[in-house]
This record gives C-alpha cells, sequence and structure tokens, in this order.
C-alpha cells in the first residue's frame, strides 16, 4: 500500500467507530455493523551482545544490543481494527499498525485489508490482505495480549516472517462430533520491504495450505507453502562469480534468489486444558538461495497460578549449511586467485547469517489488571559456531557461536 | 460465641448458624451458574465441550443442525468468571486473550454481551436459536437448563 492508501486506512478507522457509537445492538445475534478494537505493546529489550542487535523481525532495520542497549522498538507497537458486519455473510476487516519499519519511520501500515464472504455457514471466502495460516500464532504473532510469551520463538517464526499477503483466501470447516477440522487454501503475493537500503522481498505465486484439528483442549495443525521469491539485493555481488566460468555461473545460480521456490511445512500441536498449556512447532524451509534450509522447533509449557503464568521454552534453529567452498583457487592467476578468495568470504559470511541456535526461555505473564498484562522473559541463546544466528547488524568485533542474553519486559493490551 | 452464649444459644446452634452464613456467602461469592436455552427449543441436553466450542465461536451450530446464538454476560460479571472457569478451567483473563485472537485476524466477534442474568434469560426465551448461562435461582417454565455445570 501507497502512503495515501495508508492515510485513508488510517482516517477510516478512526472515523467511522465515531458514526457507530449511536448504533446500539438490538437484534439478539447481533451486534452493531461496526465495531472497532485496539491492541498495543510497550516493551524494553536489553541485549548482552553488543557487537549485534537482537530483533525479532528481520524487517526492522535494528534493536536491543549495538544500535540501543535498552530498545524499545523490538516489541513495542500499537494496533486498530474495524470489523464491519455488511450482512450476516458479508464481512470487511481493515487493521491498521503502527511499529518500528524498516526505513526507521512509525507509519502506520496496513496489516490487514480484507472482505470476507460465508458462502455457507462452514464454507468462507476472503480477498485482499490476509494473514498466512502458517503457524499456530502466526496471524496473533503482533498482538502481544493474545500471546502466552513476549514474542513467539524468533528460531521458528523467523522461518517465515512475513505477517500478511494480498489474494485470496478460503476456509472450510467440518464439525465431526467433538472434532473440529478447519481447511485453510490461499494463493496470495507480498512485497515486504528490507531495512538498510537492501530492497524488497517480493513472494510471488505463493500458495499456502493449511488444516488444524480442534479436539476438546487439543490443536494440530499442519502447514504447506510454495511461493516464488525474489531478492534482488545480492545479484550484482553473484554476477561476480560468473567471470569464472562455469563453477562460479553454477555459485550464483545456486545462491540467487530470482524467483526461486521457497518451500516450507509446519506441524504444530497445542494442549491447553485452561489451566496450563504444552505448545509446540516444528517447521522446515528451503529457499534454494542464500537464505539457505533451516529446520526448527520448539516445546513451551506453562501454568497459571492466579494471575500469574509462568513459562519456559526450548527452542532451536539448525542450519543445513553455514558454509560453502566456494570458487576452487588451484589454477587461478594470481590476481584472480585473491580476487576469487574475496567473494568466497563474503559469500561464507552471507551464508553464515542463516540461523543455527538455540534458546531457553523463562518467562511469566502477569494480569494485573482488566485487559493488561505485564510480561517479564529472559533468553539464554547459544549461537552455532559458524553462524550469526538470528542477529542483525553484526559489527566488526562480532565472533560467530556466541551466547546472548535477552531481557525483555512488555505490557500488553487491548481495547 | 461469647455473646451468643449470654443470650442463651447452644454452641451447637451458633455453629449451626455459622454454618448457614458460611453457605450464604459462598452462594454470593460463587453464584451457581446453568447452561439454558428457551423451553420453545427443541435442544434438551448438551456437553460442557459443546456449550464451550458454541461460546468460542468455534460451533456456529447446535447438535441438530439448527443455528446456536451464545449470549454472554458482561466483563467482570460474577456468573461469566464463574461458567467459564468451570466450563473452560479459564482465567477472565484468558477468556479476553482467546478472543484478542480471533478478533485482531477478522475470524469474528465475541458473543453479544448483556448486563444482567435477567436479561440473557429475556433474550433467550425471545429466540429460540439463543444458548446462555444464567443463576440457577432464575430458572422457571421459560427456559431449559441443557447443562448443570
Amino acid at each position: 500500500m501507497n502512503q495515501r492508501s495508508t492515510r485513508f486506512a488510517v482516517v477510516f478507522l478512526f472515523a467511522v467507530p465515531l458514526c457507530a457509537v449511536a448504533n446500539e445492538p438490538e437484534p439478539v445475534s447481533g451486534s452493531s455493523v461496526f465495531s472497532f478494537s485496539g491492541f498495543g505493546t510497550v516493551g524494553e529489550t536489553h541485549s548482552s551482545e553488543t557487537n549485534a542487535d537482537f530483533n525479532a523481525s528481520i524487517f526492522q532495520p535494528n534493536g536491543a544490543g549495538h544500535s540501543r542497549s535498552w530498545s524499545p522498538t523490538v516489541d513495542s507497537l500499537i494496533g486498530g481494527q474495524i470489523s464491519a458486519r455488511i450482512t450476516p455473510e458479508l464481512s470487511a476487516v481493515v487493521q491498521v499498525i503502527a511499529q518500528q519499519n524498516y526505513d526507521g519511520t512509525y507509519r502506520p501500515h496496513v496489516e490487514w485489508a480484507n472482505i470476507k464472504y460465508q458462502i455457507t455457514p462452514d464454507l468462507s471466502a476472503r480477498i485482499g490482505r490476509v494473514e498466512l495460516p502458517t503457524f499456530l500464532f502466526s496471524d496473533t504473532r503482533k498482538v502481544g495480549y493474545a500471546l502466552p510469551w513476549v514474542r513467539p520463538p524468533v528460531e521458528v517464526y523467523s522461518l517465515i516472517p512475513i505477517s500478511n499477503s494480498d489474494g485470496v483466501d478460503s476456509s472450510y470447516r467440518l464439525n465431526l462430533g467433538d472434532f473440529i477440522n478447519t481447511t485453510q487454501g490461499s494463493y496470495v503475493q507480498s512485497n515486504a520491504q528490507q531495512p538498510n537500503n537492501r530492497g524488497q522481498a517480493l513472494a510471488r505465486n505463493s500458495i499456502n495450505l493449511s488444516n488444524t484439528t480442534e479436539y476438546k483442549s487439543l490443536t494440530f495443525r499442519v502447514s504447506y507453502q510454495h511461493a516464488l521469491l525474489t531478492i534482488a539485493s545480492l545479484d550484482g555481488f553473484l554476477d561476480n562469480f560468473k567471470m569464472f566460468g562455469p563453477q562460479g555461473i553454477a555459485i550464483a545460480d545456486k545462491y540467487n534468489s530470482d524467483g526461486k521456490p521457497v518451500v516450507t511445512e509446519v506441524i504444530g500441536a497445542s494442549y491447553q486444558p485452561g489451566r496450563w498449556f504444552v505448545i509446540s512447532e516444528w517447521g522446515h524451509a528451503r529457499f534454494n538461495s542464500f537464505l539457505g534450509e533451516t529446520t526448527a522447533w520448539y516445546a513451551s509449557s506453562g501454568i497459571r497460578v492466579g494471575q500469574f503464568t509462568p513459562y519456559a521454552t526450548y527452542s532451536r534453529a539448525s542450519a543445513a549449511s553455514n558454509s560453502d567452498p566456494g570458487l576452487a583457487l588451484a589454477g587461478l592467476p594470481p590476481g584472480y586467485a585473491g580476487f576469487a578468495a574475496g567473494l568466497n568470504a563474503a559469500l561464507n559470511s552471507i551464508l553464515q547469517q542463516i540461523p543455527d541456535q538455540s534458546t531457553v526461555s523463562l518467562g511469566t505473564r502477569w494480569d494485573f489488571a482488566k485487559n493488561v498484562d505485564l510480561k517479564v522473559q529472559l533468553d539464554h541463546t547459544r549461537i552455532g559456531a559458524g553462524s550469526d544466528g538470528t542477529l542483525i547488524n553484526l559489527q566488526p568485533g562480532y565472533r560467530p557461536g556466541g551466547t546472548v542474553n535477552l531481557f525483555s519486559a512488555t505490557v500488553d493490551f487491548v481495547f | 460465641m461469647k455473646n451468643l452464649k449470654s443470650q442463651g444459644q447452644s454452641p451447637v446452634s451458633a455453629l449451626a448458624i455459622l454454618a448457614c452464613a458460611m453457605t450464604l456467602s459462598a452462594s454470593v461469592a460463587r453464584a451457581d451458574v446453568v447452561a439454558v436455552v428457551s423451553s420453545k427449543s427443541q435442544i434438551t441436553t448438551l456437553s460442557k465441550n459443546q456449550i464451550v466450542d458454541i461460546f468460542l465461536g468455534k460451533r456456529t451450530r447446535f447438535p441438530d443442525g439448527s443455528s446456536a446464538i451464545p449470549i454472554d454476560q458482561a466483563e467482570g460479571s460474577t456468573a461469566r468468571a464463574e461458567f467459564y472457569t468451570r466450563l473452560a478451567d479459564m482465567s477472565p483473563a484468558q477468556v479476553k486473550a482467546f478472543w484478542a485472537r480471533i478478533i485482531f485476524t477478522g475470524r469474528g466477534q465475541p458473543p453479544r454481551t448483556v448486563a444482567t442474568s435477567l436479561e440473557a434469560k429475556r433474550l433467550v426465551v425471545e429466540d429460540t436459536n439463543a444458548i446462555t448461562y444464567i443463576d440457577q435461582d432464575l430458572v422457571d417454565s421459560s427456559v431449559r437448563v441443557v447443562l448443570t455445570p
């Protein structure tokens, strides 16, 4: 969305509820045509690693650690949403979120904007900007109040960092006794701007399928995505390899992301009988480019004790590979060999950015007031020997394979 | 106790009064809620799980296929807290967090909320598709209890 349509959406979002206030719900089933709701998080994150930044999203330019010892931008955001129920079958939703953008501004963006048609009570179709039902919490990864943690485990959720896409989707729900089975399919595309002038990440022809089974307190989901991903920012660099003949061309072709197929599979399960929960998700992403191939999973459990819900999480991301032998230097003329060695080193420093790390998290949610919670979380992350983990803004003093301690405190609210 | 004795009452009757008072205060703090539909409804009984699914928006229909319209009581009300604690073991904050997930993905809106059990009962009597929970004391011939949690 461009700036003008964003502005329009913001005006729409805040103007319409004023008109809707006078509409008191009357019919039994009814609520007014428009409903307004909002959510937000105010947080601070501190990282022990001063030569790099921690951030939960690769679409933000900085985070906690190097840029700021204590960063409010990692988790803080505010969102507003208008839902409109035009007829019993036809509804629409517009959600606008303000958080740190790729360019460091806080200009609000349209997170969702879609129209839904309920074809039958169990079959619906949507068109517009929708979420992808990849992970159990992909749809609410920005709504802190709806999450048991400060944020979803980055090892798994960074496999698919985008939170929305434009296109069509359809959902079919089947009730079989106590089983509720929901199948969702979508055909979408997304275009996300990357920070630090790295251009856009364009995912086209994205096909997403998910199947969710709910049985009492148990939820089980499998999902599959296939998309063609274009990230042109490394094309110039990779072109250098091509002057070294077939072996160089092979390397450039292997690592470019020029419409490369991205395949992800996710399996997730949660058991939430009320007082306690166990949640686990496993995901695998193969990018067929410099983004590599990663397998990640986490397991988390918590228990409610009065107003507190302490939890513990273990999560892990494993890179299939963080290195490449690159160009064979043997037989190259001395001047070329030096250049080739430089290219190899640069390529390996890029592959080093594929996350390979594990994190132990301990934290608690405290529901201290109506519609507000306070969370504190400690994360201890061990980064794989040849990897930078999920860290960004690596500084010259940064050494891969270290440990990072994070402290986060957030207040989440809904209104 | 000394006071009661001086009024000529036995310790046993004092204990009985105390027990009565405790029961009374318990019923004030913990309203006994039952799930009800209109007495004209075809629905006779529902399981805990079916009712939870209807109130959490996971089911839009009763087992017989007719549409189900849940009527919730106000946030902060004893009846509401009691209903969700007993049926789903969920605290008020958990119910709110659950709906935050649904609302902020545009997947739905929570049930219509009314201020009192009386109002909830009135709506159920008016509409055979409606279901709600009310204090047991309010049950009469106009409604049918489908579950006593």
